[in-house]
């Protein structure tokens, strides 16, 4: 019995990181789940509320609501958004209807590892990636959703995969949004120290559960032509997991 | 081995010529930059880090600890009229004063009117962030009046004539040969291998003629407890229990929040303030001081002084989503966590309150030409995860932006782009084709070799990282053409959203 | 001096005021403790803390072992004052610990800048923490503090098992009413101001040893 995905694909990954929805609805398919993408969808309104501008977010939000309406289960292949609609959208539309839809809807919004591990059970999806990759704990995946294991029970059950211990893994990388560009200087002090952390583990391959985070390091790898480079969690899963 | 310290900047000064915004922006460039600076903090940091984890462990069960401190001081926020009287019917009884002072101008005026009618020449403080956001010493200094700063970390920076760098370890910036080169040429004494143990006697040399000459002890307090009447003031060093028992007058300096309901809560209170702080079990010396010496007690104060400051608490407990952030205990253990401190240090700020709390808390007491300090976080979270009284400190930041666009804050241009944004996030054909039309332009343009320059949008990202990814297809561009041609998915009756690319 | 506390009512309206609207209300609890590790063999744990919190505690079996511990501490030190608290106990203990001594007592004064050390009782001890539990009545408040070596005789049943106790206790005896200080000890002065590197002997006394009497 086939369960009903609606994706939920961030604005930047839509945009930017399109291989990141593209490997999640991959895996979502590889572990059975039928998996349907509302073409309506935008932006959950997180670069607005985080801004401080929840006027402008909160008909973003709004809207999310309706186009989400029926959907069964949303699976976000994204740590902040997922936040985003879980933690901040109860306060963002705080009240009437909208707002107990909001709760509601936020209790059947999972970010990807926790839909595998939490509510399909699983550890093994059946991926094989034989590489030394090592994890950064994503701030809003950690602290706001509480996500720990959850990511690394996943790559431990990948074939051929050596997971390594970064230390430090659960500081911020520096990317939160906005401050990226306002806070540039700081964003990427930030950065650096991430990637000095990744640098000690010799690892090939950094992944995380949040694309945001992984374009900020890769930027900064990039720039420092490191060894390592940046996958998501999502293309690390999809890997020998058939089309 | 030097770290570019910048020349004085007393707490709260703001260059004539930019904005605290731009000032801020400008340093924490330099900071940021700063690799000698980044490594000294990191050590600092590293060693809190492991005598922190070494102390939450020694706790039993560190939740139900957060819990109750948040407990204690919520009860006493929330009644906080009803405690400051009973904490003051005590001291009253008891011979001491207190003095309530609206701002730091009068709590200034009644210490230094106190100091001068006292004949006091020569003053000694403990440490005390209170008095450091009243900029006492120099209102006392005009006067004519020495001070003397006692914790050894204050004392070497009022050498330096610097502000604090941390709330709780304020020298923690400088090493120990930068320490030797400062007591040379201050105090006149030299110690060539610049050992730790030598450094702290001889300040402790220099220091015990002033505890012994002073005729006033300028403390802060740690808390207030109510059913006692007492000022709490804890202490490693013991230079508060010498500038509290020695001089003839006690001055205690505190926040109005400082309060709490009974003795017995400060069992869990020390433990977990020093565990938050410092990783101690317990600070050495937790004093507890109720009014001046009392006639058959061998030593102590003749008069005993308590000044109540509000300067802006009482607006911040009017506001209730942002009451709790007055539960702050000055542990200090966010300012150590947050990522974003440890690259720019503390004078960055350039406020009596820097890190996370600071953060919160300053355009509440100083205004919205601070508001920049509630942007300049990554909302990581880690500041939450680790404060001992529970206090939301990301989400409170969080509110701090809202209020302030709420009140026409913010850039005026930057209004206008969230609403241009909030339109294309409204229509997913335009969203679908801006996007589009951004990806492509920044094609162009990168292709030109562009990226990083002043034409390029997005130079704040690409001045030093490679540029954002720039794909030729959306991912709903992908869902419409590829995953439909690979027939792995369900025809959609009449929708034909998402543009083309 | 007059004081015009014309603040004050302004303040305390404000306050009044702003708590008219009430807090928002915080989750259920769910974390109930026990929150610190219980308290097995308090003199077991008394002595495991001291030894981490860099205190000598020395235990004796009765008056007589208790006067030759304070002697052997007294001869480790330089020659010079010692300030003690002014009590019968302590009369009598330093008679038979040290004849040599010049000694200042607490009736006279505080303690001076020369005094070699200073021998005081407590109030309490505290287990959980190694603490000693001091207040102005031994031998005022410099006592603890102004000499390079403070001594403190104390006995077994004055140990309790933590914090919360001691301070209990303190509050039924109306500790504060009766003393315009306490303080709560738990080691020698130190600081880690420099590098963060533990500097022993800062502003406070070097060095604490307590003597438990073990049975009195």
């Amino acid at each position: 019995m086939a369960r009903k995905i609606s994706l939920f694909v961030p604005c930047f990954v839509d945009q930017l990181q399109p291989e990141v929805a593209v490997d999640t609805v991959k895996v979502l398919r590889h572990v059975g789940c039928e998996v349907d993408f509302p073409a309506d969808q935008t932006c959950c309104g997180q670069p607005a509320f985080n801004s401080g501008f929840w006027e402008e977010a909160r008909p973003c939000a709004e809207r999310f609501l309706r186009v989400f309406k029926d959907a069964e289960v949303i699976v976000c292949p994204s740590g902040s958004c997922t936040t985003m609609v879980r933690v901040f959208y109860p306060e963002l539309v705080s009240s009437g209807a909208m707002h107990d839809e909001a709760v509601a809807l936020g209790k059947r919004t999972f970010e990807l590892s926790e839909f595998l591990v939490k509510v399909m059970g699983l550890t093994d999806v059946g991926a094989a990636f034989p590489h030394t990759v090592t994890y950064h704990a994503s701030c809003h995946g950690l602290r706001e959703l509480k996500l720990r294991d959850e990511p690394l029970r996943l790559l431990r059950g990948v074939k051929g995969l050596k997971l390594v211990d970064m230390l430090r893994s659960d500081e911020c990388c520096g990317f939160g949004g906005t401050f990226a560009t306002k806070f540039e200087s700081i964003s990427v002090a930030m950065g650096e120290s991430k990637c000095d952390s990744v640098a000690v583990t010799g690892a090939e391959y950094v992944t995380a559960i949040d694309p945001s985070c992984l374009m900020h390091v890769q930027g900064i790898l990039g720039r420092r032509k490191d060894r390592a480079r940046t996958i998501h969690l999502a293309s690390i899963l999809a890997s020998e997991a058939s089309a | 081995m030097s770290t570019n310290i910048p020349t004085p900047t007393p707490a709260g000064e703001t260059s004539s010529a930019l904005t605290a915004a731009q000032k801020f922006l400008r340093d924490a460039a330099t900071k940021s930059a700063d690799l000698v600076h980044r490594e000294i903090i990191r050590k600092n940091m590293d060693s809190y880090d492991a005598a922190h984890n070494r102390g939450r462990a020694r706790i039993k069960d560190w939740e139900a600890a957060r819990r109750k401190c948040q407990e204690i001081k919520r009860e006493a926020i929330n009644n906080l009229d009803k405690y400051l009287l009973q904490f003051e019917k005590k001291v009253l009884e008891r011979g001491g004063h207190v003095f309530w002072a609206a701002n730091g101008d009068e709590a200034c005026a009644y210490i230094k009117d106190l100091a001068v009618s006292r004949g006091v020449k020569t003053v000694v403080k403990s440490k005390s962030m209170v008095t450091e956001e009243m900029h006492l010493a120099p209102v006392l200094e005009e006067a004519g009046i020495r001070v003397w700063e006692t914790d050894l970390g204050e004392f070497i920076v009022q050498l330096r004539n610097e502000a604090p760098y941390h709330i709780v370890t304020p020298a923690m910036h400088l090493d120990r040969n930068q320490i030797r080169d400062l007591f040379r040429e201050k105090l006149g004494e030299d110690i060539p291998d610049a050992d730790p143990q030598k450094l702290v006697a001889l300040a402790r040399r220099k220091l015990r003629e002033a505890f012994f000459a002073a005729e006033m002890g300028i403390s802060g307090a740690n808390f207030l407890v109510a059913d006692a009447g007492a000022v709490a003031i804890t202490t490693n060093e013991g230079n508060g229990r010498l500038s509290t028992s020695l001089p003839r007058i006690h001055v205690a300096v505190t926040g109005i929040e400082k309060m709490i309901p009974r003795l017995e809560d400060l069992g869990t209170l020390w433990p977990v303030l020093a565990t938050s702080g410092t990783g101690q079990p317990i600070t050495t010396y937790s004093t507890l001081i109720g009014g001046p010496k009392r006639a058959d007690e061998a030593d102590g104060p003749e008069e005993f002084h308590v000044v109540l400051l509000d300067n802006g608490r009482s607006g911040l407990l009017a506001n209730a989503e942002e009451r709790e952030v007055l539960h702050c205990i000055r542990c200090g253990a966010c300012l150590n966590i947050c990522p974003v401190y440890r690259n720019i240090g503390g004078h960055t700020y350039n406020t009596t309150y820097p890190g996370p709390i600071g953060s919160v808390l300053t355009p509440h007491l100083r205004g919205s030409e601070f508001q920049h300090l509630s942007y300049a976080s990554s909302l990581c979270g880690a500041c939450t995860s680790v404060c001992p009284v529970n206090i939301n400190l990301h989400h409170h930041l969080l509110h701090n932006r809202r209020d302030f666009t709420k009140a026409g804050g913010g850039k005026p241009g930057e209004r206008m782009q969230f609403k241009l944004w909030r339109t294309a996030m409204l229509h997913p054909r335009l969203f679908a084709f801006g996007g589009w039309m951004m990806r492509r332009s920044l094609r162009l343009l990168y292709g030109m070799g562009l990226a990083g320059t002043a034409l390029d949008p997005m130079r704040a990202w690409s001045r030093k990282r490679t540029p954002v990814p720039l794909p030729t297809q959306s991912f709903r561009a992908h869902w419409k053409k590829d995953l439909w041609k690979a027939g792995l998915r369900k025809k959609e009756p009449g929708r034909n959203a998402g543009g083309d690319q | 001096m007059a004081i015009s506390n014309s603040s004050r009512e302004a303040i305390l309206a404000r306050i009044r005021e702003g708590l008219r609207t009430p807090a928002p209300p915080i989750g259920d609890k769910t974390f109930y403790g026990p929150i610190f590790e219980a308290v097995g063999n308090p003199l077991e744990r008394f002595q495991q803390e001291c030894k981490a919190n860099l205190m000598e505690c020395l235990l004796t079996a009765d008056a007589a072992g208790s006067a030759q511990a304070l002697a052997q501490v007294l001869q480790s030190l330089p020659d010079g004052e010692v300030f003690v608290q002014d009590d019968p106990v302590l009369r009598r203990l330093i008679t038979v610990a040290s004849s040599q001594r010049q000694i200042r007592w607490s009736s006279q004064g505080g303690p001076l800048e020369k005094s070699q050390a200073t021998v005081t009782l407590a109030d309490a001890l505290i287990a959980q923490t190694g603490s000693v539990f001091v207040s102005a009545s031994c031998g005022g408040r410099g006592a603890s503090v102004v000499a390079p070596t403070h001594i403190v005789y104390a006995t077994e049943k004055q140990l309790v098992p933590d914090l919360v106790t001691a301070l209990r206790k303190a509050t039924a005896d109306g500790r504060l009413e009766r003393n315009s200080y306490a303080c709560v000890i738990s080691g020698s002065s130190r600081t880690a101001d420099i590098e963060k590197i533990l500097v022993q002997g800062a502003h406070g006394p070097m060095r604490l040893a307590v003597i438990v009497e073990i049975g009195a």
